[in-house]
């Protein structure tokens, strides 16, 4: 369900370039306050330069991006206050312990020293990381760091928080863990997060911005990016057939587009991939009609269940629509095109001489005809004057 | 800027890197000592300082070279500049920071000092103005070192290029004497006879600036080309 809330992060027709090579081009979105907000691509699609450019560490080559009504480019000091920022690889001060270096982190971030001291408690206590505190940070587990340097960016409570990968190299437990820190960080918090891994995002965010080769190419809720890819309707349907009548019953079905047997687990029992044809029945009805048919032919009927689309189809299908083609590429379409027109010019040309060598026929029966007349015309003066005579 | 330099001080001195150069300058500081009183027979504590500006040449890249290419190449310059801490604040707090260290030293020098006054009557104002001397020449040193650090994520090739550099100024008064004007060892030169030139102190400090500056430039311009 979208969020009512404000506007916190507006990024309008922002680009990044390097020399001819655009790191990101043209993005556009907003996030709304108490969003969590997953940024989903492949390595190198642009997620960590766009955030960066949020955070105010580069500096857009075009565009505009405002932060709570402040633009990041004219005032960066009052935006990077409302940011907390955990960059990738989760980079800390290898000679700090976790408290100096959370300690440090509250001073870079301007806190009053009054308040400090409950910030830097409050970041460790929310974390987890009590029992480390006095531990150098060189010293910890991939798990730990990374929970030290989330607490580098939370110390101080800010409004938006910005975390790059905060799950990458992690063990299965772990990453667990900072899932269920980071959803609860909602309500209190907006927070983007970036990630290749869509169960990650599906699990976590609201919304979705899927980025590839620097371009935007889907804004939406996890369900509906699902749904729109969810255009075929496969079954998997796991039936008793000790008749062997499954193949005589639902070959002529007309709602059904195609069937195939995938397993066999026992003597008589087997698993069945179905599709039917589209938008002819909605899956309610398919699965009354579908335990119909099988109570009334003694097929037992042991399990139907629907193939759902998940992100990864989404986010497959995003992609490869967005065909690219490399120089070389449309060199040769160029090339090909070219010889097409020649092709067809030449044709043309064929044609034209053909039409030519037609009106000269023409042209030249016509003479012939025309001459043929005069003679004949000719010959019956020279007889009229004959006859007078 | 407080912040930044506490925190920087505390990574000189909880790593090997401030103990190995303090240790090395006092213990090659004490070599020449001896040498100058006892070999040569000069029982002058300033004289020491002449070629303890050579060693500096060779161990202020000990403390430079890590001042922002580590930071880089390990990614904690995000944190520093994503946080509202001003560059100038930034850059500041680590040349500060780098200046406490070599402080630190040089007025660990002044031992020597003690030792000649316990046997004679050296003068203490010389001492103060070579030791003055000293410190703005270091502080010119750290300057450039921080520069150099902060155009490569490589420590080693900001070390080297620091120290080549040092060393062609040294060199390049040989080729043109309008190459002193540049020299940072021309400008010490002055302090040791018990003089503090306004001009040299000038230079020295605009030199410490001018590398700031540029130092903060390069870190400005790498957030728009970055």
């Amino acid at each position: 369900m979208q969020k009512e809330g404000k506007t916190l992060i507006e990024v309008k027709n922002v680009s990044k370039r390097y020399g001819d090579f655009y790191a990101v081009r043209n993005v556009n979105f907003n996030v709304r306050d108490g969003e969590i907000v997953g940024f989903l691509g492949r390595n190198g699609a642009g997620k960590t330069t766009t955030m960066n450019m949020i955070t105010g560490f580069m500096e857009p080559s075009r565009g505009q991006i405002i932060v709570n009504g402040v633009d990041v480019d004219a005032e960066p000091k009052k935006v990077k206050k409302m940011i907390g920022y955990m960059p990738e690889g989760t980079p800390l001060y290898s000679d700090l312990t976790v408290k100096e270096f959370i300690s440090y982190m509250a001073d870079l971030k301007c806190i009053r020293r009054k308040e400090k001291k409950e910030a830097v408690e409050k970041a460790i206590m929310q974390t987890g990381l009590d029992k480390v505190r006095n531990r150098l940070t060189r010293n910890l587990s991939r798990g730990f760091k990374q929970r030290v340097s989330l607490a580098g960016a939370l110390v101080g409570d800010p409004e938006i928080l910005i975390l790059d990968e905060p799950t990458v190299g992690l063990d299965p437990k772990q990453v667990k863990e900072i899932r269920e820190l980071i959803k609860s960080f909602r309500n209190n918090h907006t927070v983007i997060l970036s990630s290749h891994i869509l169960t990650e995002v599906s699990q976590i965010c609201e919304k979705v911005i899927i980025i590839d080769k620097g371009e935007i190419i889907a804004i939406d809720t996890p369900e509906n990016l699902e749904k729109s890819v969810e255009t075929k309707q496969v079954y998997k349907v796991t039936v008793e057939d000790t008749e062997d009548k499954f193949q005589e019953v639902f070959q002529e079905d007309e709602q059904i587009k195609s069937w195939k047997k995938t397993d066999t687990i026992e003597d008589n029992t087997f698993v069945y991939e179905i599709e039917l044809k589209e938008n002819l029945i909605d899956d309610r009805e398919f699965r009354k009609k579908f335990a119909i048919k099988c109570a009334e032919n003694n097929i037992l009927n042991l399990g139907i269940q629907k193939e759902e689309a998940s992100l990864e189809d989404a986010f497959i299908k995003l992609i490869d629509s967005r065909q690219e083609y490399t120089n070389e590429e449309i060199k040769k379409m160029q090339y090909e095109k070219e010889l097409e027109e020649l092709r067809e010019e030449k044709e043309q040309r064929k044609e034209e001489k053909q039409l030519l060598k037609e009106k000269k026929e023409e042209l030249k029966q016509y003479k012939k005809m025309k001459k043929k007349e005069n003679e004949d015309i000719e010959n019956d003066s020279e007889n009229d004057e004959g006859g007078e005579d | 800027m407080l912040a930044v330099v506490r925190k920087e001080l505390k990574s000189y001195l909880l790593s090997p890197i401030g103990y190995i150069f303090i240790g090395l300058f006092l213990l090659m500081f004490s070599i020449l000592f001896y040498n100058s009183i006892f070999a040569a027979g000069l029982a002058y504590f300033q004289y020491a300082f002449y070629d303890a500006a050579t060693i500096m040449t060779f161990l202020i890249p000990i403390l430079t070279m890590r001042m922002f290419s580590e930071e880089r190449k390990s990614g904690t310059e995000q944190l520093l500049l994503t946080s509202p801490r001003s560059l100038v604040s930034i850059v500041l707090g680590k040349f500060i920071a780098a200046l406490i260290i070599v402080l630190i030293t040089i007025l660990g020098t002044f031992i020597h000092f003690l030792v000649l006054k316990h046997f004679g009557t050296p003068d203490i104002r010389v001492a103060l103005c070579t030791m003055l001397g000293f410190f703005l020449l270091c502080a010119a040193y750290v300057s450039f070192g921080m520069f150099a650090s902060s155009i490569t994520e490589n420590q080693i090739v900001a070390s080297v290029l620091t120290i080549g550099v040092f060393i062609l100024m040294w060199f390049l008064p040989g080729i043109s004497e309008n190459f002193y004007y540049i020299s940072l060892m021309y400008m010490f030169d002055h302090f040791p006879q018990g003089v503090i030139a306004l001009n040299e102190v000038i230079r020295f400090v605009s030199f410490s600036i001018l590398f700031i500056l540029f130092t903060i430039i390069v870190l400005q311009r790498r957030k728009s080309v970055k």
